[in-house]
């Protein structure tokens, strides 16, 4: 039978569903159901109750949460502020195909190393003996070695700067790159300084951009245990490490709740998030 | 009316004597314009007068439509010796500070903002107040059709409407000037005709200058009340749509203007009226559309509309008619009319027969008036 080739076949949304479904429904689900049960002498029993949950909020589990989002929230707002100027440079400033392309391409190369190995190389940076406080010393700034610059929330909100301005930057290229000329050019001609420009056209059409870069930056860095790790030092105890060690002491119950609650509250930023970024895009905020 | 009422009102209600605009709104003075080693604009100089319809009109690559952004302010220029508007010089003013506005080919509307935003939109950057600027979008909205749809999403537009939104929109701000970019190029060609006639009326009713861009000649004759003929960065030709239909003084202008009948000749003789030419051995009369006057020996160019040419008759040539035999060599049906090509002494030439069902003989002696044949020099582009 002849079948336009956009169409997709009915049979195709099955399996898509039935395949997300096994691989991303299944695990929150197991999650949730999970964090309900109770443990005795390191099993699982089948007995629902909610003691997971308190136990939660009455070990220092709760702070760990707050730092966690305290930590990715700075960070992201960091990324806000120093994307959309470099995106938006990019995407409409330079007229250069050359300089545009080799922009996006040096955004690519913290993707060519590991996570890891790019971290560690600050640890030589902002020790106590690293060429930072060398610097700040000679020039008579401090006099002693500043040691809050490694292993505190300084430095792994320093840390995930570099990797996480990729992904903010990509998605508000793209929203800038997709805002037609013509409009911004209509936006000068009636009147409109760059300003009222910026905030009034610019910004309200690249709210998806906007949002893209906020899910990509701010849920990643919820759950990544490098950086805190390595830059952390034992100081910054993150949620990723709380439940990693959670499962090493093999309390399974615990461990899903924090993941629960975890899940729970992004949920709400990102939809807080998105119904008000809608309501920006609409221009009726801004 | 409604620009003229406002023009006496401040902004606190008192009511001034009106200062009355320059007669000569816009005057531009040898302005070139360079995009790295491309010549855009190359000595162009042009006026516009208070209330005056004028058109820029030239194929793609002429320059109208860099010449308009320089108007707006949308690029500034490379050289310019003087350009004035309204009695200031804005050479160096960019677009936001200009008190011009422009329409745009694809009408450049806020897709996040919907028909009553976008109109109100330069006046919020004006700050006036939320009250008074819905007021004025409103009624400009009803100058336009379009109050029915004031809380339209743009998306949710037909071309024809986003237009008058985007006139609507550059009309609220009583601009000196409306430049508008090629803004009937995206419509289709019944909506065209039908906006041509509403911008014509628009302009009078507001009695407001308009400087149109368009590669059209149909839309420059039709609306324009002067037409500035463009190519390759320079203004070749100006006058009303009758000088320039009836006289274009150039190679370009007559094939841009759908002379299609053109041939080289030389001058014979040149008389108080026509000048007579000759190629090859058949002698014609034609008038002198160029400056100057052409002496005997030139070598000219001669051109006329195949919608002139008729069948001549069996008798004596009339005076000032001119008449060659010719034999069919093809004719092309296009609904109102047939296009004959008939091949003569001096080359083929194209005769429009208006009855489209109409037989056509092999041999012929097909005749023009002697004063719709122009003539220019050969030598110019």
């Amino acid at each position: 039978m002849f079948r336009p080739p956009t169409q997709v076949d009915p049979k195709g949304h099955g399996s898509f569903v039935l395949i997300w479904s096994f691989a991303a429904l299944l695990p929150v689900v197991g999650l949730v159901l999970w964090s309900v049960l109770s443990m005795q002498n390191f099993r699982l029993v089948w007995e629902p109750s909610l003691q997971a949950y308190y136990d939660v909020l009455a070990s220092g589990r709760w702070e760990v949460t707050v730092r966690t989002l305290r930590i990715a929230a700075i960070v992201t707002l960091i990324e806000i502020v120093l994307a959309v100027p470099f995106a938006l440079w990019i995407a409409k400033g330079t007229r250069s195909i050359a300089v545009r392309t080799t922009c996006l391409g040096l955004l690519t190369i913290p993707f060519f190393l590991s996570l890891a190995s790019r971290t560690i190389v600050w640890r030589g940076i902002l020790g106590l003996n690293g060429p930072l406080n060398a610097v700040l010393m000679h020039l008579g700034i401090v006099d002693q070695p500043l040691d809050w610059l490694l292993f505190s929330e300084f430095s792994v909100v320093l840390g995930l700067i570099g990797p996480y301005f990729p992904p903010m930057v990509f998605p508000l290229f793209l929203a800038f790159a997709l805002i037609d000329d013509e409009v911004l050019e209509a936006s000068k001609d009636l009147g409109a300084p760059p300003s009222f420009t910026f905030l009034h056209v610019i910004l309200p059409l690249a709210m998806p951009g906007l949002g893209a870069g906020i899910v990509f930056t701010f849920v990643p860095m919820i759950g990544d245990p490098v950086v805190p790790a390595l830059l952390g030092g034992g100081n910054v105890i993150v949620l990723s490490a709380s439940v990693q060690s959670l499962l090493r002491i093999l309390n399974y119950t615990v461990a899903a709740a924090l993941s629960v609650l975890m899940l729970a509250i992004l949920v709400a930023i990102i939809g807080a998030a998105g119904a008000l970024s809608a309501r920006m895009a609409r221009g009726r905020l801004a | 009316m409604g620009l003229n009422e406002r023009q006496m009102t401040t902004e606190d209600g008192s009511v001034e004597a009106a200062a009355p605009r320059p007669a000569r709104i816009l005057e531009v003075n040898r302005l070139v314009h360079t995009f790295g080693d491309f010549t855009a604009l190359n000595d162009v100089s042009l006026s516009a007068n208070s209330r005056e319809f004028v058109t820029l009109l030239g194929p793609s690559g002429s320059g109208k439509s860099t010449l308009l952004r320089i108007l707006a302010g949308l690029e500034l220029p490379t050289r310019v010796d003087a350009l004035i508007l309204d009695g200031h010089d804005v050479a160096d003013v960019p677009a936001n500070r200009r008190n011009v506005a422009t329409v745009f080919q694809h009408y450049g509307l806020f897709p996040h903002l919907n028909v009553l935003e976008n109109v109100e939109y330069g006046l919020r950057v004006r700050k006036v107040a939320k009250a008074e600027r819905r007021q004025r979008a409103l009624r400009m909205l009803e100058q336009v059709q379009l109050a029915d749809f004031a809380h339209r999403n743009i998306a949710k537009l037909s071309g024809g409407q986003k237009q008058r939104v985007a006139l609507a929109r550059s009309l609220v701000l009583e601009p000196v000037i409306l430049l508008l970019d090629e803004p009937l190029g995206a419509l289709d060609e019944k909506l065209r005709i039908d906006m041509q006639v509403e911008l014509l009326q628009l302009q009078r009713s507001l009695g407001m200058t308009f400087i149109y861009v368009t590669h059209s000649q149909e839309e420059a004759l039709t609306m324009s009340d002067r037409i500035l003929l463009m190519n390759q960065g320079r203004i070749v030709q100006e006058g009303t749509p009758e000088d320039m239909f009836d006289r274009p003084a150039s190679r370009f202008a007559a094939s841009f203007m759908g002379m299609e009948n053109m041939f080289e000749a030389v001058v014979a003789e040149v008389g108080p009226e026509t000048i007579t030419v000759t190629a090859d051995g058949v002698t014609f009369s034609g008038i002198w559309a160029a400056k100057g006057a052409p002496a005997a020996g030139d070598r000219v160019c001669c051109a006329f509309r195949s919608e002139k040419v008729r069948i001549a008759g069996d008798g004596a040539p009339e005076p000032g008619l001119n008449r060659i035999e010719g034999s069919l060599e093809s004719r092309i049906y296009k609904g109102k009319y047939l296009d004959i090509t008939y091949r003569t002494a001096i080359g083929p030439l194209r005769m429009r027969e208006w009855d489209a069902h109409a037989v056509t003989d092999e041999a012929v002696r097909i005749e023009w008036r002697a004063s719709q044949t122009i003539l220019f020099p050969a030598n110019e582009q």
